[in-house]
């Protein structure tokens, strides 16, 4: 019995390899499955297995070659990622892209430098993920842009000179984001006050109230989607009127659920607001409603999360850079990278010197808590 | 357990033992050599080192003086950041301590120094925590520990402290297990050790052990497991060897915990939850309450089960068009939690319940002595 469970098993495991006859080149999938970012995570897969099916063979040369997606789960945690990293690179995959979160990215980071693979960060936004090594390369903006964008837009948009922040104690997104919103706010004039909760808090009306009773004209929250969520009803049931703003985490249906029906205002930065390629809107939609597995990783219902726009083009930029290394050796690929343009879903894609995309400008969004739709509020500029 | 004729003369137990511990470290800098070095055996084996470690100091506590303590991952935590803290070389400082101008320290030891360091000042903490927490008595103790681990790592998070800790921030940067590697002036590796190098330092730290429970001390640890009050009327100092015991384990998770920063090439204080206590505690019973062999190879098992030979799991199947149901990512974790559950529900004593590799091996007669 041990010994037919073990080899269908091997079956199991031979038999998808052995039908693929064809030239297949790999693209290493880190991203988490599971775990504190495992929502977000999928999304982003979400976006990268809609352009596998859209293109699923890219032309290296004179051949044809298949792409093979392989999925390693981080588990959102650094000392899981490395068995993750490792993952790929056994499996001579000649690209990687992701993750979602910058700690884990970094965690890999290592990993996939000594193999010689090179890696797309998808929407990891702290500057230490590309500093200081030539193979980590990312297709979104940094913190430090971001947080100046959020501070320029509360000083311009909203007329605020107090804000509050409100991060969890011990998430380097978090507390980066704060900083940089408090070197540019202050710049502008205004008044910041950061307070930290601990991980898991679940109840936030203290810390709301803590933000009326500072006099904040604005509360800035970058924070983990589930916190994101909690924040939200918090405000709702308090009838905070307060402006919240918040990072690229927030734009998710998630929080969508959450404010709904609600008399909160919620503004959000994000890479990719819905409408910007209707056609890719249009197509990913159609393909998440197709299949009930897409369907619930997208957290039930068919709206894009901005994560899935930037997996899509994290894939197609890749794709460009096979085609332009000519080979799936990961060397060149790695070289090909530097030069790689790409018009993407969510705007041109370059690379500058350390590997970061050139990106110049981030959408703000608004949250219609009566229709339950985000709608562009502004789109804003570093200076 | 053993009678002072056969320490003398090494029986053939002994010998047999030494043989096999030797092919194991063998075997290891061979397959370093011929496999390549992307292999998943090496990360399995490095993470099942460090665990295997980790694990030996817990059982120190738990299964050999009876003191259930559920602190471990608050002294790894020590030990990681200390390690990190003084590793990371200058130049890189400014990368590492973005938001603290390059933190307050501006020079790097060798990673011998470091790891004897970081398990100093885990034992450090330990010693001050004992004087209050061991005089409490078991759930009372595991609480309080695990107490201590949480405000520990708070206390790390804290970004007033941010010069040294870079508070939210994550460490990096620092050498790793590849920094061990030789390369030659091309920058190529000529000679493997990134493996070998945490089953030498684990070897050595668990031989420490073993030594440490054969003696004297550890004979009295054992008394008090087995019987307070006897222990304490035949004049064992109940709270000295308590906080020896205690001391002696957290140097060891300290260095455990630097070794973990080694492997994962970061450390940050988020990762060290309360929930890494409870995979070590786990490892712990699953190799048997009391015995080295047990937690080294329950170590290793763990980690290549969790990280390696169950991640085809995640993966989805089509066999011609039937597509093999409930294969999806994350599915590895449903399956792991089953297993755990089946050995802890049947196989109560663990893979080696007290008994040791030189048990094994003795065959009848040491199931005798276990007993």
């Amino acid at each position: 019995m041990k010994k037919l469970l073990a080899i269908l098993l091997v079956l199991c495991m031979v038999i998808p390899a052995a039908a693929l006859g064809e030239e297949v080149v790999k693209i290493g999938v880190y991203e988490p499955a599971t775990g504190d970012s495992g929502a977000g995570g999928k999304q982003e897969m979400l976006g990268m297995q809609y352009a596998n099916e859209l293109f699923p063979t890219v032309k290296m040369g004179d051949t044809e070659y298949k792409v093979e997606l392989v999925y390693a789960d981080n588990g959102s945690s650094s000392d899981k990622a490395p068995s993750a990293a490792q993952k790929l690179v056994s499996e001579n995959v000649s690209v990687v892209l992701g993750s979602y979160g910058s700690s884990v990215s970094n965690a890999g980071k290592p990993y996939f430098g000594e193999a010689g693979i090179p890696a797309i960060g998808v929407t990891c936004t702290n500057p230490s993920v590309t500093a200081g090594n030539t193979h980590y390369f990312r297709i979104c903006f940094l913190d430090p842009f971001q947080g100046t964008v959020l501070a320029n837009y509360a000083t311009e948009k909203l007329g605020a000179t107090i804000a509050y922040c409100l991060g969890e104690l011990g998430n380097d997104y978090d507390t980066g984001l704060i900083y940089n919103f408090k070197q540019a706010f202050e710049k502008n004039g205004g008044m910041v006050v950061d307070e930290y909760f601990q991980t898991g808090n679940t109840d936030f009306t203290s810390y709301l109230t803590n933000a009326s009773m500072y006099g904040a004209q604005v509360i800035f929250a970058p924070c983990s989607l589930a916190y994101a969520a909690l924040i939200c009803s918090a405000a709702g049931a308090q009838g905070v009127t307060t402006p919240i703003l918040g990072s690229d985490t927030w734009d998710s249906n998630v929080v969508v659920d959450a404010a709904a029906g609600q008399n909160i205002t919620i503004y959000v930065s994000t890479f990719y607001q819905e409408g910007g390629s209707p056609e890719f809107d249009a197509g990913f939609k159609a393909w998440i409603n197709s299949d009930s597995v897409h369907l619930a990783n997208n957290n039930g219902n068919d709206m894009i999360s901005a994560v899935s726009a930037m997996g899509y083009d994290a894939y197609m930029v890749a794709l460009e850079a096979l085609k332009a290394a000519g080979s799936k050796d990961p060397k060149a690929v790695n070289a090909a990278l530097w030069d790689v343009k790409y018009d993407g879903v969510t705007g041109a894609i370059a690379f500058d010197e350390t590997g970061d995309a050139i990106r110049d400008v981030a959408f703000i969004k608004h949250l219609d808590t009566a229709n339950s739709a985000w709608e562009l509020a502004a789109v804003q500029g570093k200076d | 357990m053993q009678s002072i004729a056969t320490r003398k003369k090494p029986s053939r137990a002994h010998i047999l033992t030494a043989v096999i511990i030797a092919a194991v470290y063998a075997l290891v800098f061979a397959a370093e050599q011929l496999l390549p070095a992307s292999s998943m055996l090496f990360i399995v084996l490095k993470k099942g080192a460090t665990y295997a470690l980790v694990a030996v100091s817990m059982n120190l506590l738990n299964g050999f003086t009876g003191i259930f303590s559920l602190g471990q991952a608050g002294f790894m935590l020590l030990g990681a950041y200390t390690f990190a803290i003084f590793t990371i070389p200058e130049e890189s400082r400014e990368i590492v301590y973005q938001y603290y101008n390059g933190g307050l320290i501006r020079f790097a030891l060798p990673v011998i120094p470091a790891l004897v360091l970081s398990g100093l000042v885990a034992a450090l903490f330990a010693f001050l925590v004992g004087l209050p927490v061991l005089k409490l008595k078991s759930d009372y103790l595991a609480i309080a520990t695990l107490g201590f681990a949480e405000i520990i790592r708070a206390i790390f998070q804290w970004d007033k402290l941010g010069a040294i800790t870079n508070g939210s921030n994550m460490l990096h940067q620092f050498p790793s297990f590849s920094s061990f590697n030789i390369r030659n002036a091309q920058g190529e590796v000529v000679v493997y050790l990134s493996t070998l190098v945490p089953f030498v330092i684990a070897g050595v730290c668990i031989a420490l052990i073993v030594l440490l429970i054969n003696s004297t001390y550890g004979r009295a640890l054992k008394a008090i497991r087995d019987d307070e009050t006897a222990a304490e009327a035949m004049g064992v100092n109940l709270f000295h060897h308590k906080q020896l015991a205690f001391c002696i384990s957290s140097f060891f998770a300290g260095i455990g915990g630097a070794m973990l920063a080694m492997y994962a090439c970061t450390v940050q204080a988020k990762s060290f939850t309360s929930a890494m206590t409870y995979e070590i505690l786990l490892i712990v019973v699953l190799g048997g309450v009391g015995s080295i062999t047990g937690s080294c190879l329950s170590a290793f098992l763990f980690v290549a089960c969790s990280e390696w030979w169950l991640r085809f799991l995640d993966n989805t199947y089509t066999i011609g068009s039937f597509q093999v149901p409930l294969l999806r990512n994350g599915f590895r974790l449903v399956v792991f939690s089953v297993i755990i559950m089946v050995v802890v529900l049947f196989f109560r004593k663990g893979i080696m319940g007290e008994r040791e590799l030189l048990d094994l091996l003795r065959g009848r007669k040491g199931k005798e002595a276990a007993k």
